[in-house]
Parts: structure tokens; C-alpha cells; sequence
């Protein structure tokens, strides 16, 4: 055989069996995403109460859902934020504007970073907000209203809370003052009068929807809203086609990095330990020694997370896994919002101390600190990556994000 | 004479507004000058304290073992660090601050860290 054509049949069989090989892997990475619980959008979208999401909208959307600090849900989900809102802590009432703006113009900061919407609505997504403070997915159900909870669908419960919450969308007026209780029945009298700015306010709204539920406008209840906005939040933050489900569906390419990245996510990285399941997150909580950014929930700049509704010391400095869905627009990351880049977020599991700035911190402050590392889980789980992985598991996670 | 009354009368009004000047106006803010960041520390600290006696208390709920009641005894002797705080505290309100303004301070000394929340914000651009 001449030698050219030797080399040319070496060539073919070289590229063949490299191509083959990604091919393969394809397949691996395929199986093992099934494995881990992923599902396409349309088995999670459930919506029974669809009908209600216009005025759900309107609702979301109105500043008189706040009972007397102008602000709505919308002031810090906001779509072009990726249903967040852009900025590490929130910024609640006596503001001005929307994320960045609002933040500088003197609003109360609470203490924590907004979460993005995505998905919150779908099949089996029952632990809302940082602290698990609803939870509809422990043995026992928590929440803060305790065996009182206005429903039984967790994300009309979670809708509950927001707007009773002072600095949120509360200030702390006389009538605040006066019904400041930590259950549904001390609450019940916010969510009336709460319920009568809408009527006064929201007229239309409020006709409609009373007519779709077939009561007289009277008879209206926050739980009425609260289904209407949670019916908004299914329909508008729905998970959406994404390349992942091209990808593990329609049997779709990935790029060779997102596929490298994909194999680092399930394989080496082990982030599915914590991110699996149809949401990419299973819902419990861990600590990940992310810098505290801002006061924190328990004040100098501490935050107990999810101790905060349990009081179980066990649950000190845990947080809720959040779902990995449209990530690169729902920047900063953490509970505090304190890291700008899904590469610094990634490394905060592995390598938290490479982020923190320890000369800054006063003594006690480094105690603190100490306290926090002390009780690490990420590092227990997460394996070491390289800069390169890093890029790698940062490209896989771009195949999540959708318009 | 006349003259000699007044000029008493007016050495002793202004006694008085320097007086009642000192009690309200420069002793609080002096106060406030030179213990405000003491104060500040020392409530950090007992804050401290306090949340881990109750970290430790709600730990004997979960679980009753000997280590834990241990813990929790301690912190309970921990608490007397806060005593520095409480006489700090009083020695403030001595010099004229009121209830409200050591309330304030103590406010600002939790939420301390949103400076740097708004510096932050401030010289970053987070990318959406």
C-alpha cells in the first residue's frame, strides 16, 4: 500500500475512534442526567389554577399588595434580572426605583439575596426561600404559620409571607406594631387589610376575580390573591425548552466543553450531590462558606440560615440548594450575595477561604468565621477542580439557561 | 445696685444655659464620642454570648446529653461577659444619652456591615 494512503487510513481510523469517543461519552453524560432525576419542562409545569394568572399579574405586579411601603413583587423579581434583582442583599422598603437604584436610594436592606423565580412553581418544588422557612418536603411540614397553614400547596403558602414581612414590603407602622405576631391568626388582620387596599385599589382586577372564583367581591380572601399570584409566578417562570433537554431528549450535541463540563458536574465535581433532582437542586441545606456580605439575618454580619426557622443548632449556617436554571442571569450568587461570578460561586464549595479577605475581619469576626468553616459541607463533598474545570462545569451550566 | 443684681442675675442665667448646655447638649455627645465604639464592641461581644447560650439551650431540646447540658451550663456562666456591656450601658445613660440614641447606636453597631453591602454595590457590576 503506498504510504500515503497508509497515513490517510491511520488518519481516518484516529478521527473515527476520537469521534466515537465523544459520541460515547455523549451517551454516558445523557444516561447519567436521566439518572439524577432531570425532567423536561413540560412533565414539571403544573398550573390548576391557570385561569387566575392575569389577575395573579396584576396583583404581582401593584405596589397596594405592600400595605404601606410601596413596593410590589415585582420590585425585586424582575425579569430583566432574571427574575431577580441584580443586586446582593434586597432592598425593601423606603426606596426608590428598582434594584441597584433602589438599594443607593436609602431603602431598608433585607438581609438576604433575592432568590430567582424559576421553577418554584413546578411538580415536587416544595421548600421555599433560603431557610426552608416553608417546607413543604420534611416529614414534617414547617412553615411559619405552624399547624395553621392557609393551604396546601407550598408556593401559595411562601406567597403568604413576603407581604407580612416588615422591612420587606412592611414598614413598621402603629398598625404593624399592633399585629406583629409570628401565626396566621395574628396575621390575619394584615392579610385583611392587605386584601381591602387591593379591592379599593385594584378594582378590576379584583371583579375579575372574584367572578372566575364565583364569590361576591366581599367575600374575597388573601387566599384568593395568594392563588392568583402563585398561578402568575407557574405561568410566567415556568422552566422553559433548554439545550440540556434538546440534548438529553432530542438526543442534540453539546459542544465538546459543555459535554467535558457536564462530566466534571456528575463526575468529578460530584455538584449532584446537592444539585439533582428536575430543579437541579434536592431541596435541603448545606453550609458552603460563601462570604457574608451585608448584616446578615442575626445581625454583625452573621447568618444562621436555616437555624432561623428551625432552631435546631444542627441546621446553624445551612442553606436551601437553589436550582441551577437560567443561572448566567440571576448574578450575584449565595445567600448574601456575595460573589459576582459563577466561577467564584463554584469555587466557594472547594475552595471557600481563596475568596474571603481575612485581614478585613475584626477578632471576633474571625471567630465567627471559624464557627461557620467549622460546620462546612460543600468540601466534604465537592472535589478539588482546576481553573480549567472551573470554565468547564461554568460552560455545562450555560446549557440551563433559556429566554 | 440695680446694675449689681442684674449683672448677678445675668452671671447666673448663664451659669445656668452653660449648665443646662453641659447636661444635654455636650456631656451626651461627649458620651457618645468617646464610648460609642466601645460600646459597639462590647455589644457585638454580648450578643455573641447570648446567641450561643441559646444555640446551646436549643441544643439540650434536641439532644439531652451530658455534653450538651455541660455546654449549656457554661454559656450560661458566659453570659456574664454581657456585664461589661450592661455597665457601659449605664455609665452612657449617666451622661445623658437617652434610651432611644444607645437603641440607635446599638442599631447601627448590627447593621454595620451594609456599608459594605453598599460599597459593593457601588464598585461592581454584576453582570445579568
Amino acid at each position: 500500500m503506498n504510504l500515503n494512503i497508509r497515513y490517510y487510513f491511520i488518519f481516518i481510523i484516529f478521527f473515527s475512534s476520537f469521534v466515537y469517543a465523544e459520541k460515547g461519552l455523549g451517551k454516558i453524560l445523557r444516561s447519567v442526567i436521566i439518572e439524577n432525576g432531570f425532567k423536561s419542562p413540560e412533565y414539571m409545569y403544573i398550573n390548576e389554577h391557570e385561569n387566575l394568572a392575569p389577575e395573579g399579574e396584576i396583583f404581582f405586579k401593584s405596589n397596594h399588595l405592600s400595605l404601606n411601603g410601596s413596593i410590589s413583587c415585582a420590585t425585586c423579581h424582575i425579569p430583566s434580572k432574571g427574575s431577580s434583582d441584580g443586586i446582593p442583599n434586597a432592598a425593601g422598603v423606603r426606596g426608590l426605583g428598582e434594584g441597584r437604584e433602589r438599594l443607593l436610594s436609602g431603602a431598608k436592606i433585607v438581609p438576604r439575596n433575592t432568590l430567582a423565580l424559576w421553577g418554584v412553581g413546578s411538580k415536587d418544588f416544595n421548600t421555599f426561600f433560603w431557610d426552608g422557612r416553608v417546607d413543604f418536603g420534611s416529614i414534617k411540614i414547617i412553615s411559619q404559620f405552624g399547624s395553621q397553614i392557609p393551604s396546601h400547596d407550598p408556593l401559595i403558602t411562601a406567597v403568604h409571607l413576603p407581604v407580612v414581612e416588615i422591612r420587606e414590603t412592611l414598614e413598621e407602622d402603629d398598625f404593624v406594631l399592633a399585629h406583629k405576631q409570628e401565626s396566621l391568626s395574628g396575621a390575619k388582620s394584615v392579610y385583611k387589610a392587605i386584601v381591602k387596599n387591593l379591592i379599593t385599589h385594584e378594582q378590576e382586577a379584583i371583579k375579575n376575580l372574584a367572578s372566575k372564583m364565583g364569590v361576591e367581591i366581599k367575600d374575597i380572601k388573601f387566599l384568593d390573591i395568594a392563588t392568583s399570584i402563585a398561578a402568575f409566578i407557574r405561568a410566567e417562570f415556568k422552566i422553559k425548552n433548554t439545550r440540556l433537554n434538546n440534548f438529553v431528549k432530542r438526543k442534540e450535541e453539546l459542544t465538546k466543553k459543555e459535554l467535558r463540563g457536564g462530566l466534571i458536574f456528575y463526575g468529578k465535581g460530584n455538584c449532584i450531590s446537592c444539585h439533582s433532582g428536575p430543579n437541579f437542586t434536592n431541596q435541603k441545606f448545606y453550609t458552603v462558606a460563601f462570604p457574608q456580605l451585608g448584616f446578615g439575618k442575626n445581625g454583625f454580619g452573621i447568618d444562621y440560615g436555616r437555624y432561623n426557622a428551625t432552631f435546631n443548632p444542627k441546621d446553624l449556617y445551612k442553606f436551601r440548594t437553589p436550582s441551577l436554571y437560567n443561572l448566567s442571569k440571576t448574578s450575584p450568587y449565595s445567600h448574601s450575595g456575595s460573589v459576582s461570578k459563577i466561577e467564584d460561586a463554584v469555587r466557594a464549595h472547594y475552595d471557600p477561604l481563596s475568596l474571603i479577605k481575612i485581614s478585613d475581619y475584626s477578632d471576633l469576626q474571625r471567630h465567627q468565621f471559624y464557627k461557620y468553616l467549622a460546620r462546612n459541607d460543600a468540601v466534604n463533598k465537592v472535589n478539588f477542580l482546576t481553573q480549567d474545570e472551573v470554565d468547564l462545569v461554568v460552560e455545562f451550566l450555560g446549557t440551563l439557561d433559556f429566554d | 445696685m440695680k446694675n449689681k443684681t442684674l449683672l448677678v442675675l445675668n452671671i447666673l442665667a448663664t451659669v445656668c444655659c452653660i449648665g443646662l448646655g453641659y447636661k444635654f447638649l455636650l456631656k451626651p455627645l461627649m458620651a457618645e464620642t468617646i464610648y460609642a465604639t466601645e460600646y459597639k464592641q462590647l455589644m457585638f461581644q454580648c450578643d455573641n454570648v447570648m446567641r450561643d447560650h441559646m444555640i446551646a439551650k436549643n441544643r439540650v431540646k434536641h439532644e439531652k446529653t451530658a455534653e450538651a447540658i455541660h455546654d449549656l451550663k457554661a454559656s450560661e456562666l458566659g453570659l456574664v461577659s454581657c456585664h461589661e456591656y450592661d455597665k457601659l450601658r449605664k455609665v452612657m445613660l449617666a451622661w445623658g444619652l437617652t434610651a432611644e440614641e444607645l437603641s440607635y447606636i446599638g442599631l447601627e453597631a448590627i447593621e454595620e456591615n451594609a456599608n459594605d453591602l453598599i460599597q459593593y454595590v457601588e464598585t461592581h457590576e454584576f453582570k445579568y
